[in-house]
């Protein structure tokens, strides 16, 4: 183990050296070397399924799937100036993943991770954001990035926000009427939903679609990404881009919690603004 | 022609379209031959926008140049630039953009690029092609006359396409693997 280590440390100086042996070519590249610079080198580099230079090792290869090589690999993929991810949490989660007896590895086929896409769009001649959560489905023999989930905050005032509901209801005689009735839930649009069955919960997809192809939706631009691994057993982190000088940049964990399997139901409602 | 003649003619006919469509797995050897071709396309593409963001290149040949730079991309590519003081995409057409390289307003245009480069894995889409992205760095330096100099570094985030692809040589048919860019992500980072 102490001589992986020190192999690793070598391999490390190595990329620096080499890397500042290529920077006379132009600049400092080192910078650029140690960024993450995809998501699918932050998988590879989570699974220790790329050297450091950052060329695809497979396996058989000594280094693919090194534990020496994923704890270090680890350590560089978290968010080191966010304060709030404690040592602890982060030793706790590097020795989970690299147990020898049960190690677990990410994998980009394998769901339970999504993006979540703040978009920019013009609405009633304003910009406003929605929020697009997107996961990958498999089609045919491939796979593609969807759209599954929508949030737009417009939408959520649209529902259930009269306080004074409890007497909007059609009477259980409004049959004998031939529901004449029905006039005072259409009056009142902005109550219309507490008339609707207890099912019945607002479907922000169809609405966002139904509003896009009537044209009051307008797209303008993306604003950030991020991605949620729900994917490790009790573990939840979220992605985000860095952009800053340094060598803790790129795609990092800026936010990780170990969570029980059952708990993370509730916390993927709230990822959804559901609660 | 027989019946049995006919039917392997069809089961053949059948073969060669069903190969057509097919898109096989790509063993590891493979992806680093498509590799190397993904990156030769990318570095022509480096070639070209210096090229014609050189002040130097005349208008025709930089307007030929771009002509031979949008033979290497798929149709409707387009280019998503932010800067670090505008974090919003902006959408551009690939020849919209090489025209706007072109047209900058400097007198000196200097495009280097570094000497590093990711490839991603190669990922099959629904329609049997495989799509990766290559990421490069480039730094551009304009200046002007007045002594004004605007220096800048980009991540760009290319997409490549690859299809395998059968063409016809003097009767024989060969495969190849055939690779084209796409939409392209340029962000401004800030360098060490």
């Amino acid at each position: 183990m102490r001589l992986t280590f020190i192999v690793v440390i070598l391999q490390l100086v190595h990329a620096l050296v080499s890397a500042q042996e290529i920077g006379s070519y132009l600049g400092d590249e080192a910078f650029m070397y140690a960024e993450t610079k995809q998501i699918n080198q932050f998988f590879r580099r989570f699974n220790s399924e790329e050297d450091l230079e950052g060329k695809r090792l497979f396996e058989g290869n000594a280094d693919y799937r090194s534990p020496e090589f994923r704890s270090n690999y680890i350590k560089m993929l978290f968010d080191r100036e966010n304060g709030s991810i404690t040592e602890d949490t982060k030793e706790d989660f590097i020795s989970e993943m690299t147990n020898n007896s049960d190690p677990s590895f990410l994998d980009y086929y394998g769901g339970r991770w999504f993006a979540e896409v703040d978009a920019k769009f013009t609405y009633q001649g304003q910009s406003r954001t929605v929020v697009l959560f997107l996961e990958l489905e498999k089609e045919n023999l491939g796979i593609k990035w969807v759209i599954n989930n929508v949030y737009f905050y417009p939408f959520t005032k649209m529902f259930y926000t009269d306080s004074t509901a409890l007497a909007k209801f059609l009477h259980p005689m409004s049959h004998e009427l031939d529901f004449m009735n029905l006039i005072k839930v259409f009056n009142e649009p902005e109550t219309a939903e507490y008339y609707f069955d207890e099912d019945f919960k607002p479907d922000f997809k169809t609405l966002f679609l139904y509003e896009v192809k009537q044209g009051d939706l307008v797209f303008e631009t993306i604003e950030k990404v991020s991605f949620h691994f729900f994917q490790l057993e009790d573990w939840y982190f979220q992605l985000k881009e860095f952009n800053r000088p340094g060598y803790n940049t790129g795609w990092l964990i800026s936010n990780i919690s170990k969570i029980a399997e059952d708990q993370k139901g509730m916390l993927l409602k709230y990822i959804y603004y559901e609660n | 022609m027989n019946k049995s003649n006919i039917v392997f003619s069809i089961i053949l006919l059948f073969a060669v379209c069903m190969t057509a469509f097919a898109q096989p797995e790509i063993s590891p050897e493979r992806k680093q031959a498509i590799d190397s071709l993904a990156l030769e396309k990318v570095k022509d593409l480096g070639k070209y926008i210096s090229i014609i963001g050189n002040k130097d290149t005349p208008f025709s040949e930089a307007n030929r140049v771009i002509d031979r730079a949008l033979e290497l991309f798929a149709e409707g590519s387009q280019m998503g630039v932010s800067s670090l003081h505008r974090q919003d995409i902006k959408y551009y057409g690939i020849r919209e953009y090489f025209q706007r390289l072109m047209a900058l307003n400097y007198d000196r245009v200097r495009i280097e690029w570094f000497n590093i480069q990711y490839i991603s894995d190669l990922v099959r889409q629904p329609d049997g092609r495989y799509v990766g992205v290559i990421t490069v760095y480039q730094r551009f330096t304009g200046e002007s006359d007045d002594g004004l100099k605007y220096v800048d570094t980009t991540k760009k985030d290319i997409t490549v396409y690859v299809e395998r692809k059968q063409t016809q040589i003097q009767g024989r048919i060969i495969g190849f693997w055939d690779v084209l860019l796409g939409d392209i992500r340029v962000t401004e980072t800030k360098p060490e």
